[in-house]
């Protein structure tokens, strides 16, 4: 379960009430923690998707801008990895479609073996979401004629 | 509108044994913490006495009335009025627990509401701006349900 995480995203949002109702039904995140001022105003919340969590918060600061505030625009987006036992990810982003996120990329093979899409929340924060689906090692990577060449760096 | 903590994490159990785990058990998981003590005095041991109140019984036996039960619906809700020792009349917060199934496991969410009910000068609120008061009565409702799900297993 989500406590505090060493590394974790917040995510801001106009609205982060509405936020938090749409991450639920769009991706089965759930609330966690939920923080309301005397103005009914969200404060901070946090929610959980397996052993990781997401902070959702408002445009707290005038340095805190939800891309529906700066023309779509983003410096960072959330990854979410589906475990075996998540379901699929076509069956994920037909639950997102419902939820009314706009699909900027469909479900697709990577050539490293996991199947990914793309999407916009409906403040125009894009998530990706993918699943190892075949356990390719970079060296057997098919990069095919992308001119990628696949390093490992040991730890 | 008025404020609102809200903390929910899943345990491994039926809504009706969470329930119960959180009920009938509370004496077992509780861990007080000072800045939200009940009483002045050292915390003494939690319990639900029927289904009538919440009280915590000190080591004298000395029991404090946290607040009436006021729902009660076993494996899935509870509502319980929650005051301190320092509140005077008209300050009054209340505990909402709710039990939903989600699997084989079960969802606990509490809700805290009623904290504009205390001056943010009273005692209670230790100086703290409003958000970081709830901010951090939000961290303990997560330890505590924390407890709650390792008492649970």
């Amino acid at each position: 379960m989500a406590e505090k995480r060493a590394l974790s995203s917040a995510v801001v949002y106009r609205d982060p009430a509405a936020a938090l109702k749409w991450l639920e039904a769009a991706f089965s995140f759930e609330t966690t923690l939920l923080i309301e001022d005397a103005d009914g105003n969200l404060a901070h919340a946090q929610m959980a998707w397996g052993d990781s969590l997401v902070m959702v918060g408002s445009e707290w600061t005038a340095e805190h801008k939800s891309p529906a505030s700066i023309d779509g625009l983003m410096t960072q987006t959330v990854h979410i990895q589906l475990a075996d036992g998540d379901g699929t990810v076509d069956a994920h982003c037909e639950r997102a479609r419902q939820a009314g996120a706009v699909i900027v990329a469909e479900p697709d093979m990577q050539f490293y073996g996991d199947r990914t899409y793309r999407c916009k929340d409906p403040e125009g924060h894009i998530w990706t979401v993918s699943q190892t689906l075949l356990q390719i090692a970079p060296d057997q990577w098919d990069t095919g004629d992308m001119g990628l060449k696949a390093t490992i760096y040991k730890a | 509108m008025a404020s609102r903590v809200m903390v929910a994490l899943r345990v491994k159990a039926s809504p009706g044994r969470a329930f119960e785990a959180f009920t009938a058990e509370i004496g077992q998981w509780w861990k007080p913490n000072p800045l939200f003590a009940f009483t002045p005095r050292a915390p003494g041991v939690l319990s639900f006495e029927g289904t009538e109140r919440l009280i915590e019984t000190r080591d004298g036996g000395k029991v404090f009335e946290i607040g009436r039960i006021q729902v009660w619906e076993p494996g899935v809700r509870l509502v319980v009025d929650w005051r301190q020792a320092t509140f005077t009349p008209g300050m009054a917060t209340q505990v909402e627990v709710t039990f939903e199934a989600v699997g084989d496991e079960t969802r606990v969410t509490v809700t805290h509401t009623g904290w504009d009910s205390v001056p943010k000068a009273h005692a209670a609120k230790h100086g703290f701006p409003d958000t970081a008061f709830l901010a951090r009565h939000g961290e303990w409702w997560r330890t505590l349900l924390g407890s709650l799900r390792a008492h649970l297993g």
